[in-house]
Formats: C-alpha cells, sequence, structure tokens
C-alpha cells in the first residue's frame, strides 16, 4: 500500500499529504483504494461473505416486500414470514431475462441455496411451522432490525421521511386503511379512535417496502460480485469496491416506492411518481442507519442512557456493523448473530476453510464470520464514499489542486466519523483481527 | 488389612511414580490410578465395615498403630480421596516435573487419611505433620509469583499448629491415670480437671484454629490459597482444612467437653466473627483466588458455631458442612484455576464477558454460577442442606451468633453475584480472548464435583447419612439446648456405622 | 432567438440531455414561458456515467425527471447573477451551490460556455452532470 500511495504522491505532488489519524486510508482512498487493505485474504473474505449474505438478502427483500404489500396491517401477522408462493418466485427486477437493466447475470428467481435451506433447514425436513419455531430458517428478524433502525433514525438525507409526514401520504393511507378493514367494524371503529397508531404502522411498512426494494438490487450485485471471482476476476480490492461503485450508479434511478394488494386492487401509498430514488431515498439512508447508527444492543451489555453511555444526539449513534463489537455475537440480544447466523448456512467452501484455521476453528464461525462481515462493509461504505465523492466532488485524477483539496477535506470528514474509540477501522487494517 | 490398604495405595503408588522415567504419561495417570482405586477402596469399606487395627509400635512412647473407620470418618476419608482424584485430574496434562509433584499430592494423601483413621492420638500428630511438609513444597515450587512468601508463611503457622497440637497431646496422654496412653478410646474417658481441660483446650483451639483457619488465626489462608497452585488448593481448601473441624470435633468436644461447653459461647462468638469476616472480606476482593479464600475462611467460621452449639443437629450440620463445602470450594477453585489457564489471570477487574458463547469461557462460567449458588446455600444445592443443618442446631443454643452467621451467609449472594456479573457479563476483552475453549479433559474433575453438589443438594442423606449416628453421642447439648450432657460418655467406639 | 430547446437542439452536443427531456416528459414544461435556468451538461457529460446509469434513469421518468430538475433554476440569471449568491434553489428543491466564480464552477461541474440567451431563459453549457445531495 504504501507503495503505491508513494508512486501516487510522486505523479501528484499538487496537495501536501494529509496529517489526519487515517491518513494512510485517506491517502489510499485518494489514489482510488478501499478502506479495507489491498491483501489477497481480504478479498477472499469480503467476496465470500457477499455470496453467503447475498442468499438470506433474497429471502429478505422477497419476504420484506410481501409483508408490504400483502400482510399488510395483519394486526395478527404470525405468519409474515410464510412468504406467499407468488412472492418467493418474484422475478427480480434487476436479475433475469425479464429486467430493464441486464447488467448482472444472475437469474430473476429465488437462489437454489435458499431454496433448498427452506426446505430442510439445519435439522430436516420437516413442517415449516416446526422449523419456523425452531428458529431452523432465516431470520427475517434481523431485517426488521434494519427497517425500524431507518424508520427511527429518520433526517438522513432524500425526501421518504418528509413524505412519510404529508398530507398527500395521509390521504393514500387512509384510503389503503379503509380498504383493508372493510367490513371489519372493531379494526375501523379501532381506527376512528386511534388513526395515529394506523398511520404509524403504515409508515413502517413504507419502510419496509423501501428496505426491501433497496435489497432487491444488493442481492443480484452481490452474486454477480461471488460469480466473478470464481471466474478469476477481480485483481483486488479496489476492483470488488469499484464494482460496487458502478453496481450504485447504475441502479441509482430505480423508483422507491409503496404498493399494497388489497383483494385484486393496487393501492399506491407511495406512487413511483413521486420521484424517489434508489439512491437517495433507500441506499443513503440504510446505509447511515445500519452500517453507522442503529442502536444499542440489548444483551450482555448494559448502557446507561443518563451516564451518558448512550449519545444525546441521534445523529451521533454509532453501533452499526462499523463500530460492532462482534464478540458478543452469539449471546442472547445481540441482533447481528441472527444475520451471522443466516451467513453460516451459506459460506462457500473456501470461507469455512479459512474459519477452519484461525482462532477456534469451528467452534467461533459466528465471530469470525461477524469480523469478515465487518471487512465487507467497510468496503462497503468505501463504495458508498467512493460514489459520492464522484457524484458530489471531483474525480481523482483531477489536475486542479482546489478540488484535490475539495475531495481531501470530503474524505478526511468521512474518516473522522471513525475516530470515536469504538470504530473498527484500526483493526481492520491488520488480518490478525479475527 | 482393609484399613491399611486405604493407607498403602497412595503410599506405593507415590514411592513408585518417582521410578517411572520422567516425561511418561503414566506418573499422571499413576497417580490417578491411585486415588480412584482408594476410593473405590473407600466405598468398599462403606458397605463392608472392617475392623479396627491396634498393633503396637513403639510402646515406650505409647505410639501404637491403632486404626479404625467409623461414621465419622468415612465421609471425610471419602472426601479426601475423591479431591486427590479431582486434583489430579485438575492438574495440567503437562505439569512440570510431574513426578515430584504427584509424589508430594499422594504423601499429603497419606497424611490425610493416616490422620482420619488414626485412633492414637499421637499417630494422628504424625500424620498431621506429615501432610505440613508436602503442601509446604507443593506450594513453594509449583505456586503462583508470590509462591515463596506463601510458603514461608503457611510453613511458620502450621508449626505453630503442630507444636501446639504436640503440646496437646503429650498433656493429655500424661494425665491418663493409668499412665502414658494416647488410645482414643482412653483420651475420651479421662477424668481431668477443669483446670487442666482449659489449658489443653487452649492449645487445642490454638491448633486446629490455626489449621481451619479462624479470625484472627487466619493470616497464612488467603495468600497460601492464591498462591498455591489449582490442584493444592483444591486439595488444601477441600480436605485439609476440614482436619481442624475434625480435630476440634475430636480432641475439644470428644475429649475435653467441660472446658468446650464452657468455652463454646466465645467459640460461637469467634465463629460468628470469622463468618462476617471472610464473606465482607471476599465482597471486596479483586482476585477471584482470594475471594474464594476468603469465602471459604467465611464457611468455616460456621463450621466453628456448629461445633460450639454441639446439639446433635448442629454436629450432623458440622459434617454435611466439611462434606458439601469440601466438594464446593474445591470445585470453585477448580474453574477458578480453569479460567486462569486460559485467561492468565484471576483478576477480577481485568476479566469481563467470559460468559461470550463463541470466544469466552461460557462451560466454565455456567458451573461457576452453579458452585457460586451452592456455596450461596441455595435450596436443592449442596451448602443448602449442610447451612440449614448448622443454622438450625446452632439457634437453639447461640441465636445472636447464629443470625450473624445467617448474614454473612446472604453476603455469600453478594459476592457470588458481584463475581458473576464482573466476570460473566460485560464486554469480552478483544485483545486478550485469544484462547482456545477447554477441553472435555479439563471439564472432568468440574463436571464430576458440580455433579455431586447437584446430587448432594436432591439427596441430603449423601451428607448426613454416614453420620448421624456417629455424631448424636458426642453432642454436648440437647437438641432444644437445655440441658447440657457434658461428660457424657460419648465414645467412638459406640459410634457404628450405618447399617 | 429560439426556445431553450430549441437552442441546444442546434448545437448538437445535447443529444443525450434532449433525449432525457422527453423521457421525462419534461418537454413540454420547458417550451413553457418560463422563464428558466438551465444548466446544461453536454454529451459527454451522460457519457462519463458509470454503465447503465442513464438507462435505468430513462426507463423511470419520474425519477429521471427529478434529476433533471435539478438543472433547472426558475427565472433567467446570468452568470454575474448567480456568481452573487453562494447557493439556488432548483426547480427540484435542493439548492445548487455556485463553488467559484473564476472559473466559473456550480457545484462539481466547471460551467463551459455561460449565458446563452435563449426565448425563455438563460442556458449555461456544463460539463458534468450535477446531482442533489
Amino acid at each position: 500500500m504504501t507503495a503505491t500511495v508513494a508512486s501516487e504522491r510522486i505523479k501528484a505532488p499538487l496537495i501536501p499529504p494529509s496529517t489526519h489519524r487515517y491518513a494512510d486510508v485517506i491517502h489510499r482512498l485518494e489514489a482510488g483504494g478501499s478502506m479495507l487493505p489491498d491483501t489477497p485474504e481480504n478479498l477472499k473474505q469480503i467476496i465470500g461473505i457477499y455470496k453467503a449474505y447475498a442468499v438470506p438478502m433474497d429471502f429478505y427483500w422477497r419476504d420484506l416486500l410481501y409483508i408490504a404489500e400483502r400482510v399488510f396491517l395483519n394486526p395478527l401477522p404470525a405468519f409474515k414470514y410464510f412468504i406467499s408462493q407468488e412472492y418467493l418466485d418474484r422475478p427480480n427486477s434487476y436479475a433475469g431475462d425479464q429486467s430493464q437493466l441486464r447488467i448482472w447475470r444472475g437469474g430473476e428467481k429465488a437462489h437454489p441455496e435458499l431454496l433448498e435451506f427452506m426446505e430442510r433447514g439445519e435439522a430436516g425436513r420437516m413442517p415449516k411451522l416446526l422449523h419456523h419455531l425452531w428458529h431452523d430458517r432465516v431470520n427475517m428478524e434481523f431485517a426488521e432490525a434494519c427497517m425500524q433502525a431507518m424508520l427511527w433514525h429518520q433526517g438522513m438525507g432524500g425526501r421518504f421521511n418528509d413524505y412519510l409526514e404529508s398530507d398527500a401520504y395521509k390521504a393514500n393511507a387512509d384510503r389503503a386503511i379503509k380498504a383493508y378493514f372493510k367490513g371489519n367494524p372493531l379494526m375501523l371503529g379501532l381506527y376512528a379512535l386511534f388513526p395515529d397508531m394506523f398511520l404509524e404502522q403504515v409508515r413502517q411498512l413504507s419502510t419496509t417496502a423501501n428496505l426491501g426494494l433497496f435489497w432487491e438490487v444488493m442481492a443480484p450485485v452481490f452474486f454477480e460480485m461471488s460469480d466473478i471471482y470464481d471466474e478469476g476476476g477481480f485483481k483486488g480490492v479496489p476492483d470488488a469496491m469499484d464494482f460496487l461503485v458502478n453496481g450504485i450508479f447504475a441502479v441509482a434511478g430505480r423508483p422507491i416506492y409503496h404498493h399494497v394488494y388489497i383483494g385484486d386492487e393496487c393501492y399506491e401509498i407511495i406512487p413511483k411518481s413521486e420521484g424517489f430514488n434508489w439512491l437517495y431515498e433507500a441506499a443513503l439512508p440504510y446505509v447511515e442507519a445500519v452500517f453507522y447508527r442503529t442502536a444499542p444492543f440489548r444483551g450482555t451489555k448494559s448502557y446507561n442512557a443518563q451516564a451518558g453511555q448512550v449519545p444525546a444526539d441521534q445523529a451521533d449513534f454509532h453501533y452499526g456493523i462499523l463500530y460492532a463489537d462482534v464478540f458478543p455475537v452469539g449471546s442472547a440480544g445481540i441482533p447481528p448473530t441472527l444475520l451471522m447466523q443466516d451467513m453460516l448456512h451459506f459460506l462457500p467452501p473456501y470461507l469455512k476453510e479459512i474459519y477452519r484455521e484461525h482462532k477456534r476453528g469451528e467452534e467461533d464461525e459466528l465471530v469470525q464470520l461477524g469480523i469478515t462481515f465487518q471487512r465487507s462493509m467497510y468496503n462497503v461504505t468505501s463504495a458508498v464514499i467512493q460514489a459520492l465523492r464522484c457524484a458530489l466532488l471531483y474525480p481523482l485524477d483531477d489536475t486542479n489542486p482546489e478540488h484535490l483539496m475539495a475531495n481531501r477535506r470530503f474524505f478526511e470528514a468521512q474518516m473522522d466519523r471513525f475516530l470515536r474509540p469504538e470504530a473498527r477501522l484500526a483493526d481492520i487494517q491488520s488480518q490478525d483481527y479475527r | 488389612m482393609d484399613l491399611l490398604l486405604l493407607l498403602l495405595i497412595p503410599l506405593l503408588a507415590g514411592l513408585l511414580l518417582p521410578l517411572l522415567p520422567a516425561g511418561s504419561p503414566w506418573v499422571r495417570r499413576g497417580a490417578l490410578a491411585a486415588a480412584l482405586l482408594q476410593l473405590l477402596d473407600g466405598l468398599w469399606l462403606w458397605q463392608h465395615p472392617p475392623a479396627a487395627i491396634s498393633a503396637g509400635w513403639l510402646p515406650q512412647l505409647g505410639l501404637r498403630l491403632e486404626l479404625g473407620l467409623d461414621g465419622l470418618t468415612l465421609p471425610l476419608v471419602l472426601l479426601a480421596a475423591l479431591l486427590t482424584a479431582m486434583a489430579v485430574m485438575a492438574s495440567p496434562v503437562d505439569q512440570s516435573r510431574p513426578r515430584l509433584f504427584f509424589a508430594l499430592m499422594l504423601a499429603t494423601n497419606v497424611g490425610l487419611i493416616g490422620a482420619f483413621l488414626a485412633r492414637n492420638a499421637l499417630l494422628f500428630l504424625l500424620a498431621y505433620e506429615l501432610i505440613l511438609i508436602p503442601t509446604t513444597l507443593l506450594v513453594a515450587t509449583w505456586g503462583g509469583e508470590r509462591r515463596a512468601g506463601a510458603a514461608i508463611r503457611f510453613l511458620t503457622y502450621g508449626a505453630v499448629s503442630g507444636v501446639a497440637l504436640l503440646a496437646a497431646v503429650l498433656a493429655l496422654g500424661w494425665l491418663q491415670p493409668g499412665g502414658l496412653n494416647f488410645s482414643y478410646a482412653a483420651l475420651a474417658d479421662h477424668n481431668l480437671t477443669a483446670e487442666q481441660q482449659r489449658w489443653i483446650l487452649a492449645l487445642v483451639l490454638l491448633a486446629f484454629g490455626l489449621k481451619l483457619p479462624v479470625v484472627p488465626l487466619h493470616g497464612w489462608q488467603p495468600i497460601t490459597y492464591s498462591q498455591a497452585p489449582t490442584p493444592v488448593a483444591m486439595l488444601m481448601s477441600g480436605v485439609v482444612s476440614k482436619l481442624g473441624a475434625y480435630g476440634l470435633l475430636r480432641f475439644g468436644l470428644e475429649f475435653l467437653p467441660d472446658a468446650w461447653v464452657a468455652w463454646s459461647p466465645w467459640l460461637a462468638a469467634v465463629g460468628a466473627i470469622s463468618a462476617i469476616y471472610g464473606a465482607l472480606n471476599a465482597v471486596v476482593q479483586l482476585d477471584m483466588r482470594r475471594l474464594v479464600a476468603y469465602s471459604s475462611l467465611g464457611h468455616m467460621g460456621m463450621l466453628l458455631l456448629a461445633l460450639a452449639a454441639a446439639t446433635p443437629l448442629s454436629l450432623q450440620g458440622v459434617i454435611a458442612q466439611m462434606l458439601a463445602h469440601g466438594l464446593i470450594i474445591a470445585l470453585l477453585f477448580c474453574l477458578v484455576g480453569l479460567i486462569e489457564l486460559r485467561t492468565g489471570t484471576c483478576a477480577i477487574p481485568e476479566l469481563s464477558g467470559l460468559l461470550n458463547p463463541q470466544r469466552g469461557l461460557p462451560f466454565t462460567l455456567g458451573l461457576m454460577l452453579l458452585a457460586l449458588l451452592a456455596a450461596a446455600g441455595v435450596p436443592g444445592l449442596a451448602g443448602f442442606v449442610a447451612e440449614l443443618l448448622v443454622f438450625e442446631g446452632s439457634w437453639v443454643a447461640f441465636p445472636w451468633p447464629t443470625l450473624v452467621c445467617l448474614l454473612a451467609s446472604g453476603l455469600t449472594a453478594v459476592y457470588a453475584i458481584r463475581l458473576f456479573n464482573r466476570v460473566g457479563f460485560g464486554r469480552l476483552d478483544n485483545d486478550r480472548a485469544d484462547w482456545v475453549s477447554t477441553s472435555w479433559g479439563e471439564r472432568t474433575p468440574a463436571l464430576v464435583l458440580t455433579a455431586l453438589v447437584l446430587v448432594a443438594g436432591l439427596w441430603p442423606s449423601l451428607l448426613t447419612g454416614f453420620s448421624e449416628t456417629a455424631t448424636a453421642p458426642l453432642a454436648l447439648r440437647s437438641s432444644d439446648a437445655v440441658t447440657v450432657i457434658a461428660m457424657a460418655p460419648a465414645n467412638l467406639n459406640s459410634a457404628q456405622l450405618p447399617a | 432567438m429560439a426556445s431553450i430547446l430549441k437552442t441546444a437542439a442546434s448545437v448538437g452536443v445535447f443529444n443525450t440531455l434532449l433525449a432525457a427531456v422527453d423521457a421525462a416528459g419534461l418537454r413540454e414544461a420547458l417550451e413553457g414561458p418560463g422563464p428558466f435556468t438551465v444548466f446544461a451538461p453536454v454529451d459527454d457529460a451522460f457519457a462519463a456515467l458509470p454503465p447503465g446509469t442513464v438507462q435505468t434513469l430513462v426507463d423511470n421518468p419520474p425519477q429521471l425527471a427529478r434529476i433533471l430538475k435539478y438543472h433547472v433554476l426558475s427565472g433567467a440569471h446570468s452568470r454575474e447573477q448567480l456568481v452573487a449568491a453562494d447557493n439556488w434553489d432548483s426547480l427540484e428543491g435542493a439548492p445548487i451551490p455556485i463553488r467559484s466564480k473564476d472559473p466559473f464552477e456550480v457545484k462539481n461541474a466547471t460551467v463551459v460556455t455561460a449565458d446563452v440567451v435563449c426565448d425563455n431563459g438563460v442556458v449555461h453549457v456544463i460539463d458534468r452532470v450535477i446531482l442533489p445531495g
């Protein structure tokens, strides 16, 4: 890394080196790299985990859309994780031959490994209900936790949350609520008494649709990356990051909407014509809410808000994967445990091999893959940072020193977020962090 | 001959082990086999009560080879054999200088069994002194960083204890009406004046008070327990200290009942002070070993209270507490040892999050929670049965000291929860948590002890069944504590093994 | 003088922009009396975007319209007027920062040709597509 940065500086000594604590990382970003060091093992780890992540994600997005569009306001949604066949077969809008944008090669159907796992689980073939109760399934609870983080934090750019408060939205929701509970005087009576409670539920469902539409894109991107790697593509971590940057741009304009199907009729609670974009209304809020902020884990560590252990300002929340202490994964009440458990089922063999060789081998796979996930999300975040730099600032090879300084300030401002001690940016610089 | 076998097995093994080639795995296995054989022999003797042995040895000195097993000593013999086996198991597979280590462990075992089997005060004294040497060497050679200081202190206190006991034994023997005789049978049936009894009891209290120990004679205990290697700490806290209680029972209650009854209010007070002092100290300890050591001190105080009360119930409590505490404290040291082996420290402030299911020591910590609950006297576990007997038996005689001990028992829960909260919960130190999980081999002794703690909790007659008939004749107070039965023909010869 | 769109069409380097305006259904609005200030990215600016970007937008007119509206101010503003303020509110709603007076830079784009006056507004030609945020 030092070699490439050095050559970069000889080539472009237009601005002095950064004095930031993460100057090395900043110089790497300025040279077109990722926050994650470019090593063969890092590449292997992140691609492997992208694949393991994409399989459950293929379920998350389908079921999130199923919940938002079909289950809707069911007061007892006990079966919301029992996705309908229609949604399980729903063709991905960005994969398969029917898709408008054919840049990722995967099929439009649910991934075969996902279907096999839904059939057999860990415990073998048994009725769906038993799989569900035994938690031998894809943990939708994780997906819903992400959705709740997005709903709760708000104010992270985009117009989505403003729209949720608008009169147009309330009118649309009102129509859908009344249609959904048609002929149900009890629920309609409750709605008349507590309209805001129902509205808030619909807002949550709109966020659910938002996240589903976001992940619908990410799943084929990650599958494609895994395929490229298996074919020998990707020379290093920056290649993988660039692929993500291009992917972010390619689908930036995807509409974010919320349609509800009641009977045969479609109610457009958030119509596509509102012009909400994948990039502004889904991706950026998602990264902010889930990678950076989320909320303190309930579990083995308790936080005392009165002692200042939880920031007063929501924007300072730092409980996302970029800051997460992955070690307690496996303990009760640590939400990423569910995700790690989901990914565990779909690890490619080369990742299993790495885990077997380190630390406790198979015994602490959950923690090891959690840290791999952390590495991979630092790379995704790098892609987001580079995409934003690309969209809002200047090319890396710009010859105007002022433009380069603007880029520098942007990168430094991004790195400032990792100055707090909980950040794992320093840890992932070393391969020993497992 | 059956009785002799109990002694010969560890003696022979201890002598033969050093002949094995260095580095042979059979050293450890041999020591384990000897301890297990001894345990089996003990169990066999439980079902087939052996005849007492009486043979001359050095008649000029009054030293006779008198051995016997009764309901009082059988459980202690079994405990000693069991804990020896568990201690050997708990020693690291790559024990350094194994031949010497295990030989010394077995020597300690010989001393313990000898002391329990002895029916002759001089023989008891010999065995009692024998224990001091190997235990000191074990602490001095394999102990922690401050092992030298710990060993010197242990040796000094132990020597004082030995001298006091020597003086007491000699006094008892010389004052026999029929001439020099150290046989228990003779000692129990004396007619010493009240003043003579008091002088001798003072010596006996000094000797065994140091061994138990109780406040203010405990100066050696926390440092020795915290510096001793894990197997030695298990054996010392589990059995060697019980020798102190046994000695008080034998030499105090049985041989000097008048003086014992006269001083018992003071002894009860000392017991209560020890209990509360140990518990309060345990609450503030920053080192797990020291915490367990102080916890042990507190429980020894409760033992002294029950001995002072000397009602039939409290004496049953004494035996039950000796067994229960022997199991629990050995389990605690075993688990603390496991934690130290993995994490490299016993310092409570340095440890947290060990319950972490993936990178922590969840199995060890789970057993530790159970052991701590047992120590705190939670129903369903061995400690509850013992403490209930102790408190119920002592209440009638000494209500106030009993209340203080109850408070101390409550504090046990405080330090147990504090320890568990600090060490088990919280954030696992990412930089430190590099260890591998414990193996089943390492877990075995803890598992066996845990199983016994559970079984004894659910089936209390395991703790009391041996000794019901044996302790009843020793009682100095009636069960309502109204009548003092001092000078009753409390002769252990009448104590029968349970049918 | 011609309208903004006719002027643009006559130059020949705004083919992508014009196609996008049609796809987004904004032609009618931009043909209206206005007046508007349009920051018009050249074809090369669109071509510099990663593959798929434009296609996805063209497939989704409301989303495309939003991006295009970010390039339009209401009222006709010359370069001289524009550099007097730090930010101008676009039709999309988000502000467009004026980063530099000389060279004239709008957000991260450089104005290649300023002050092309048309019937219903002013066009400033820029070398990059600007995006809100």
